[in-house]
């Protein structure tokens, strides 16, 4: 901590020699909306990273969850997702643009009354969110599992943030604009673009709705989306607070300018490419898969560029890395940083992701991002801005320092176990016995991973310690000293013709056009996504059709969206690879043409369970009522947790015909009106199954949802066997 | 004039074709980058007119981007495409050719607008006086990251200031510019030896090859191997090791539906005289291997080897007569062995 926190900057000279009539102009920065964001990224930090203690435990104690449907794992996990990412990083960059982006352009946020709208209806977004998700109202789509109305709300929002940042932007006193900026300006427009084409879904009720896409398409537009909001809500922006507040901090120089630039347009422009990494060998055309891996290695120099101006910049201040606590912060992320995306385009190669994927290595990839970059820069911008506005010292550097050692060794306690678990679990996959038979079932796999995830929940309490040693020095520092709402400053204002002199940088034209840059930003990532789902969606070859591939029985369907209700895709997956060892275990590879009907898709990214894809008729009926009911009863020592209540809970009939309906819309080809006939198909393929169970003397009752889970569970792949003799 | 010649296009379904939809989306991603290349070509030669003024010298020698892209559309005039009969994947020769030919017409303009950017840019190469740090490995650490001393730093100043951020303009270090460059190339060769070259096995003639070298390792294994049980000639094992083995397997696989000591469950009853498929050691060895799907048994033969199967086979036979805890109610057909 600099001991000097000075709040009033002298106004920076005039802009130019030539404007000797500009007066300098008395305003102030509106501290108000950093503090309160910065309070609700403290405050979701915690919830989002007990929601993520809870999953851990969950792994190995299923109980945990006291057999409640709101606690159970596959919806407290992507609370966890949702809370971290959106919640805690969100209010995190909120807070860093806001205190940041006010300071580079010399000028008040646009709109006191804009900021207060975007700070409450965020915080409304995410508090509804996180009940919709417990009480199982899900997308079914992974980080983007928030339902359609609350997807309307964070369209708006964000572009209220929107024009409260170009708001800014465009009455700046200051005649460039700052690298942050430019980052801040991509993340805006990339998110926006986004968000608004995955949340693409056809509502049928009020808080319900399919995706709009089916199947292989889904895929491709989730992960181009999903990998997308790692790179431009987890990356971008918090690059964007790295080079303001890690200059400041050191109060050394940025590095190198021209870096910047070359680092900012080939990192933009590449990452869009890269999603499809996460649909390595499945059924997404080989084309598509080859972009993938090739875009992801050639993000490895843009991502490093990041991480090399920002380490460079420490250059003759690493004698104060030792002294000040946030620098360490700081210091870390960036390594983070570094490491996280070294080691994704590694795991973008096909050999080693046939390795890594479906296993805790991929968890513990995005936590050094998550835990590493994300929370270490967010405690580091923290401990430096809360102390400058409320014009007081840090409470105590020594309690920093111990939350940098607890979040340090919590780190790499919950990373490593996790490289061990995906790597060995992995390697017993594949393992097989001289016979030629595999050498371990899927139970055995897990079992044997166990400690690791009891240690990871360990790593992850000591780094949430750090986090609570944090809460308790920001609050004592917040007690002493006083909120400067309008801090008070002054500055020349913009001439209106911006005049150069000398020799100047081809780029700094751009810095002065904030609308050629969002147009180039957004010009910039659209191609990549343009050149990688159009084909897909318009040339019929890349998903050849299956003629025995037909739409879901109506109990088929309110079972797959029990199935999506209940999370199941977050240990399921549904996607055989063309693998040996897969093809042995579970059956024939996944075919592009198996999913046409799937709105969503729910391919899963993670085995935490066997993979599901051709579950149908390789258990008796009463083995999934038995196993739904206990998993322990017909898999001893399974992690899966109970379901009881699908046991007692009816199937919502009444939503069935508006569900045929919506599918119609979509293009699944159920014949006109069948809507009105399908609950009498969905209780006659009940009966049948009731029936199934009464022989194993299992009684039901006659609407229980778990028929349609077991009718649904017993149609996955079975399409494509019966074709083949 | 690019709509004049997209236009046949729309109307003749190329869109409907595979490689009309690629050529198209190569096009489209083309024309983008032509305006983003255009609006940084308006930028520099803005700064460039700008710094040419400064100097007070006459602009007269510069050809203005702008007048290099009104001659874009005499030259697609120019050329025509050559009728040939044939088709390309499904696409009228015609279309084919113009498609191609606006792509090449478009990379022409790319080119151009490249060009006339480097020369508009004037990319100064100053050469750099490399330091001489005493350490051997730093002397190195400076010369692949191309630092500059610490006292030179005032010379890379931008002289830009942002709330007192200042920026140096130290030069890409040279390992990084380089592998850069690597990652490309590599991305490119990549791309060729899957796709174009066809010399590495896309992800089904992965599992192609996977299959057959295992089905080669296997075949040779058990040649060797005295492992070749089948439902015909498999024997009743009595040794204490092979029924420990197969009790193994019953108690954490076989017992989720028939019970850990065969009493049945789910599935039927393993120790009485009734049996739904046989009870004789061939025929369970059989029901273990190959299953009954259709009621709910399914085929073990990918889990376990022949010699596991006769196991646990040799085992279930040894429960006949046990007195099961709760045994289920006969299933099946009466039969003495």
């Amino acid at each position: 901590m600099n001991e000097n926190v000075s709040l009033a900057d002298s106004p920076s000279q005039p802009p130019d020699m030539g404007h000797k009539s500009l007066q300098v102009e008395q305003f102030s920065y509106d501290n108000k909306s950093v503090q309160l964001f910065a309070f609700a990224t403290i405050f979701w930090s915690v919830i989002g990273m007990l929601a993520g203690l809870l999953a851990a435990v969950e792994l190995y104690y299923p109980g945990a969850n006291l057999n409640l449907p709101a606690t159970t794992f596959g919806r407290v996990r992507p609370v966890h997702t949702n809370a971290v990412i959106f919640a805690f990083v969100g209010n995190g960059i909120f807070m860093g643009v806001y205190y940041s982006l006010q300071r580079l352009c010399k000028a008040r946020m646009f709109s006191d009354k804009l900021s207060r709208i975007h700070f409450w209806g965020w915080q409304t977004i995410i508090v509804v969110g996180a009940v919709s998700l417990l009480a199982g109202y899900t997308s079914g789509k992974e980080y983007a599992e928030l339902e359609w109305p609350v997807d309307i709300a964070i369209t708006f929002i964000w572009v209220i943030f929107g024009i409260n940042i170009f708001g800014t932007i465009l009455k700046r006193r200051e005649s460039h604009l700052y690298v942050a900026i430019w980052f801040y300006i991509a993340t805006w427009v990339t998110v926006a673009m986004l968000h608004i084409v995955n949340s693409f879904e056809r509502p049928f009720s009020w808080f319900k709705s399919y995706s709009w896409y089916a199947g292989v398409q889904d895929a491709l537009v989730q992960w181009w989306y999903g990998h997308n909001a790692v790179a431009f809500f987890l990356t971008t922006p918090y690059l964007g607070l790295m080079y303001y507040f890690l200059p400041k901090a050191a109060n050394r120089p940025v590095y190198s300018y021209r870096l910047s630039i070359i680092h900012f347009w080939s990192l933009i422009f590449i990452y869009i490419w890269a999603g499809p990494h996460h649909l390595l060998y499945t059924a997404l055309p080989d084309w598509a898969q080859s972009l993938g891996v090739v875009f992801s290695v050639m993000l490895i120099a843009p991502s490093w560029g990041g991480m090399l101006n920002g380490l460079f910049t420490l250059r003759g201040a690493w004698d104060k890395v030792r002294e000040d606590p946030i620098l360490k912060f700081m210091v870390v992320a960036v390594t983070c940083y570094g490491m996280a995306t070294l080691e994704g385009p590694m795991l973008s190669l096909k050999s080693v992701n046939a390795i890594s994927h479906f296993t805790d290595w991929t968890i513990a990839h995005v936590h050094i991002g998550a835990l590493g970059w994300n929370g270490f820069l967010t405690f580091g911008v923290l401990y430096w801005i809360l102390p400058r506005i409320y014009n007081t010292p840090l409470y105590s550097k020594k309690l920093a320092g111990t939350h940098f050692w607890f979040g340090t060794i919590g780190i790499v306690l919950y990373a490593v176990p996790l490289y061990w678990a995906g790597f060995t679990q992995s390697m017993m996959w594949k393992s097989f016995t001289e016979e030629g038979q595999l050498k371990y079932q899927f139970l055995e796999t897990v079992t044997q991973i166990i400690p690791l995830y009891i240690t990871r929940s360990i790593g992850g309490t000591l780094y949430l310690s750090g986090v609570l040693i944090m809460v308790y020095n920001l609050y004592k520092t917040v007690k002493a000293g006083h909120l400067v709402k309008d801090e008070a400053t002054s500055a020349y204002p913009l001439p209106k013709a911006i005049t150069t002199h000398g020799k100047e940088h081809w780029h700094r034209w751009i810095e002065r056009r904030p609308v050629q840059m969002l147009v180039l930003s957004l010009v910039a990532v659209a191609i990549g996504g343009i050149l990688e789902m159009v084909p897909t969606f318009l040339i019929k070859s890349n998903i050849p059709t299956i003629a025995a591939v037909k739409p879901y029985t109506p109990l088929e369907l309110q079972g797959r969206d029990i199935y999506i209700r209940e999370g199941c895709y977050n240990c399921h997956s549904q996607m055989i690879r063309p693998f040996r060892d897969e093809v042995a275990r579970y059956g024939d590879y996944s075919k592009a043409g198996e999913f046409v009907y799937d709105h969503p898709f729910q391919w899963g990214s993670k085995r935490t369970g066997p993979d599901l894809a051709r579950e149908g008729g390789k258990y008796p009926d009463s083995w999934h009522y038995n196993h739904m009911m206990d998993p322990r009863i017909m898999s001893p020592g399974s992690i899966m947790p109970n379901y009881p209540w699908l046991l007692s809970n009816e199937i919502d009939t009444a939503s069935t015909a508006a569900k045929i309906r919506a599918m119609q819309s979509l293009g699944v080809p159920y014949r006109s009106g069948y809507d009105a006939l399908a609950n009498t198909d969905l209780q006659t393929q009940a009966r049948g199954i009731r029936e199934q169970l009464a022989k194993d003397k299992i009684k039901t009752a006659p609407n229980a949802e778990i028929l349609a889970v077991i009718a649904y569970l017993q149609r996955l792949g079975t399409d494509i066997k019966s074709v083949k003799p | 004039m690019r709509p004049t010649l997209l236009l046949p296009l729309l109307s003749a379904d190329a869109l409907h074709n595979p490689l009309g939809v690629v050529l198209t989306c190569v096009i489209m991603a083309l024309g983008l980058i032509i305006v983003l290349l255009a609006y940084v070509l308006n930028g520099a030669a803005e700064v460039y007119r700008e710094n040419e003024k400064q100097k007070e010298k006459a602009a007269a020698g510069n050809v203005p981007p702008t007048a290099l892209l009104l001659l874009a559309p005499i030259l697609a005039d120019v050329a025509e495409p050559a009728p040939i009969v044939h088709s390309f994947s499904g696409l009228p020769p015609f279309i084919y050719y113009t498609l191609v030919l606006v792509i090449a017409f478009e990379i022409g303009v790319v080119l151009v607008l490249l060009f006339l950017l480097r020369n508009l840019l004037h990319v100064e190469k100053i050469k750099q006086a490399i330091p001489v740090p005493a350490h051997q490995w730093k002397q190195l650490w400076f010369k692949i990251n191309r630092f500059k001393p610490m006292q030179e730093e005032a010379t890379l100043d931008t002289g830009h200031d942002y709330d007192g951020i200042r920026e140096l303009d130290n030069r890409l270090p040279g390992w990084w510019l380089y592998g850069f460059y690597a990652c490309m190339v590599f991305a490119m060769a990549y791309l060729w030896r899957y796709h174009v070259s066809h010399n590495a096995p896309l992800s089904a003639e992965e599992y192609q090859i996977s299959v057959a070298d295992a089905a080669a390792a296997k075949a040779a294994y058990l040649a060797k191997a005295a492992n070749q049980v089948d439902e015909n000639t498999v024997k009743l094992l009595t040794d204490a090791s092979d029924l420990a083995a197969g009790k193994k397997v019953f108690t954490t696989t076989c017992f989720a539906c028939h019970g850990a000591d065969g009493g049945g469950g789910v599935g039927p009853n393993l120790t009485d005289n009734y049996w739904l498929h046989g009870g004789d050691l061939q025929s369970i060895f059989k029901t273990i291997k190959y299953g009954w799907p259709d009621k709910g048994m399914k085929s073990w033969k990918d889990d376990y080897s022949p010699q596991q199967i006769a196991q646990i086979a040799s085992y279930v036979k040894s429960l006949h007569g046990s007195k099961p805890a709760a045994p289920k109610e006969p299933q099946g057909t009466l039969t003495n062995e």
